[in-house]
């Protein structure tokens, strides 16, 4: 059984977001990290390698400044890390389904792990997609995935409580926030991750064709911005202030 | 709002990969576990059992020493690894100084090899702690001058005196003590189950509050012949160990400057008086500038003493130089840091008044900021001052 996580790189949660134009600046972005429900694919990736799958592979669809990625991933006991190199700045989700699951099958994983959205982009279309491609089951929003012999179960919060899911061939499990706790890399993980060699390949090298896209970007723009706060001062506001709460905010 | 550590001259730039995943690894460790708890440590006067067993597991004890399951990393690992606990607080910088430095680095350097593979894979994983005995409460920069003696009893030797600030040594396992053997100081490893030996913790603190101070006390305590240290004579000994310490203090103390820095930037920023953020007042922008320009300065200090130590071109009066310069910016920048808060930094809501505190013992440990102006003055004028004799 070959194990496969998928890790999406993402500005820091904590990251401070400049916008230049109408966009996100990038550059001036000074922390990428793991997309957060990635890190939890992660952690129960390496589980499922403690507890007997044959190998761990990372595997990472970005710039270059993606393969920290990788080499955080190996810290913490990834065995094979497989970096898709692209300058593109927007791909729609078809396309990058295709592309990872080409990855995949390259790689020849039958279990998939990876977050049920990016922190970015939110759109949750990567695990089921890829599933879809490559013909796999899939089960989303799960917290944990054990293994037991040839065959796997997961647990997800379901509409009527906690559902325990078994699932036998290939599969690919969308992960939520679990309260399993996430391990941090030690020096020890980091010094062997430095001599893992990251396979840097292109798209091209997939040998798969990259068609027109389906769907495109139209149009871009900010959010609406809020109306400004207001401001009361001295005791005898309070009427006011109460009189807004109640009949404009309804609070109380 | 992620922590962003002052850097003006772009050090990061310099640092390997490895280097700044290990960094990144130490700074997250602190953020989550302790910056939440320091104060409560500090008001309980505890060092939690489970920060020496964290900082175990993340494999950064004894950070330059390579072998016997010790991490093998740059000075620079080490320093930026010092630097990071130290932002967090001094009391914990301490913990991984004395183990690696004072405890782990004498044993690796002028231990025998079975005393090396007894001790070192345990101290390198944090199971087991080490804490380092050279002052004594009559001699403090003179060291050569301790009372702390060893007999040679044919089947053991006898060990007898009494050492003083001793940081880890109430909870330390084994302890490296630097005693007299026939007028000669020798090291020894002592046990915490040795016969005589007992490690009663120091109270009363006002300073390096969540780090453990002890007394070591040695009344005819009886040590087998195969624990002393078989590859040292004289000061050559504990001073080679200090030297390790004091390049991390050099780091630590840029941390602890950091830390206050950013607290007092924030603050200034955020406090209205007159109408306006009291960071707009040419006299607290004048503070804030200061402290940028001296943690600058003693980040590139302690940035090429770590190449320094790394290639092997160091002296120890470099050391004595980052040491003494480090820790007298942080503790000068933490005192301005108390100032621009306000009543506010005395509050243990911000981290200065505690960084302040800890930073007055930093000065003195490790060297105290005159001996190591002392060692400069030697190396300038090659005339020794310490003592009245020629």
């Amino acid at each position: 059984m070959r194990v496969a996580v998928l890790l999406k790189q993402v500005p820091d949660t904590t990251a401070k977001i400049g916008v230049s134009g109408s966009r996100v600046d990038e550059s001036a972005i000074t922390k990428w990290s793991i997309s957060p429900y990635d890190e939890y694919a992660l952690e129960s990736a390496i589980a499922l390698k403690e507890s007997g799958a044959d190998e761990l592979v990372a595997i990472t669809f970005g710039p270059q400044r993606a393969s920290k990625c990788l080499t955080e991933a190996a810290a913490v006991g990834a065995d094979r890390l497989i970096h898709i190199v692209t300058d593109a700045d927007f791909m729609d989700s078809c396309t990058v389904q295709s592309i990872l699951s080409s990855a995949i099958e390259r790689s020849e994983c039958d279990i998939v792990l990876c977050g049920k959205q990016a922190a970015d982009t939110n759109s949750g279309s990567t695990g089921p997609g890829v599933a879809s491609l490559l013909g796999y089951s899939c089960v989303g929003s799960v917290t944990e995935v054990s293994m037991d012999g040839g065959k796997l179960s997961a647990t997800r919060l379901g509409a009527t409580g906690l559902e325990r899911i078994e699932v036998s061939g290939p599969c690919v499990f969308t992960f939520d926030k679990g309260e399993v706790e996430l391990r941090r890399p030690n020096v020890r993980g980091i010094m062997m991750a430095k001599k893992k060699p990251i396979e840097s390949i292109g798209i091209e090298d997939l040998g798969i064709e990259i068609g027109s896209p389906r769907a495109s970007l139209k149009s871009h723009s900010s959010p609406p911005e809020k109306p400004p706060g207001q401001r009361f001062e001295g005791a005898g506001s309070i009427e006011i202030v109460v009189g807004k709460l109640r009949d404009e905010a309804n609070v109380i | 709002m992620a922590y962003e550590a002052l850097d003006f001259y772009d050090i990061d730039s310099l640092l390997t990969d490895e280097e700044r995943m290990i960094r990144d690894v130490v700074r997250d460790w602190v953020e989550e576990r302790i910056l939440p708890n320091i104060e409560d440590a500090c008001r309980e006067g505890v060092f939690p059992d489970e920060w020496r067993a964290e900082i175990g597991e993340m494999g950064i004890l004894g950070a330059p020493l390579k072998g016997y399951g010790c991490p093998g990393l740059s000075y620079t690992a080490y320093g930026l690894i010092c630097q990071e606990l130290e932002r967090g607080d001094s009391g914990v910088r301490s913990f991984a100084s004395v183990q690696g430095s004072l405890a782990m680095y004498p044993i690796w350097d002028f231990g025998s090899e079975e005393q090396k593979e007894k001790y070192l894979p345990g101290m390198a994983s944090g199971e087991l702690v080490g804490c380092f005995g050279l002052t004594e409460p009559d001699y403090g920069s003179n060291p050569g001058d301790m009372l702390t003696k060893a007999e040679d009893k044919g089947d053991y030797f006898l060990l007898n005196g009494a050492k003083m600030w001793i940081t880890n040594g109430t909870i330390a396992d084994l302890a490296v003590v630097w005693a007299k053997l026939d007028g000669v100081i020798r090291g020894f490893i002592v046990e915490k189950e040795d016969e005589g030996f007992t490690a009663p913790e120091m109270k009363g603190k006002h300073s390096l509050k969540a780090s453990i101070t002890s007394e070591l006390v040695f009344q005819d305590c009886k040590i087998p012949k195969d624990r002393i240290l078989p590859d040292v004579r004289g000061l050559r000994g504990p001073f080679s160990c200090l030297n390790n310490a004091r390049f991390g203090i050099s780091w630590g103390a840029v941390g602890a400057a950091q830390s206050c820095f950013n607290s007092a930037k924030e603050y200034a920023l955020s406090r209205i008086q007159f109408g306006h953020p009291i960071a707009s007042f040419q006299l607290v922008q004048n503070k804030l500038s200061w402290m940028l320009r001296e943690i600058t300065k003693g980040q590139l200090l302690a940035y090429h003493l770590g190449k320094k130590k790394d290639d092997g071109t160091w002296i120890p009066e470099q050391i004595s130089l980052a040491k003494m310069n480090n820790v007298d910016m942080a503790l000068e920048i933490a005192r301005m840091s108390r100032d621009i808060h306000g009543a506010n930094g005395i509050l243990d809501e911000y981290p200065v008044m505690r960084h302040m505190a800890n930073l007055e013992s930093v000065k003195t440990y490790e060297g105290t900021h005159d001996i190591h102006n002392l060692i400069l003055g030697r190396h300038i004028t090659g005339i020794q001052s310490f003592t009245r004799e020629p």
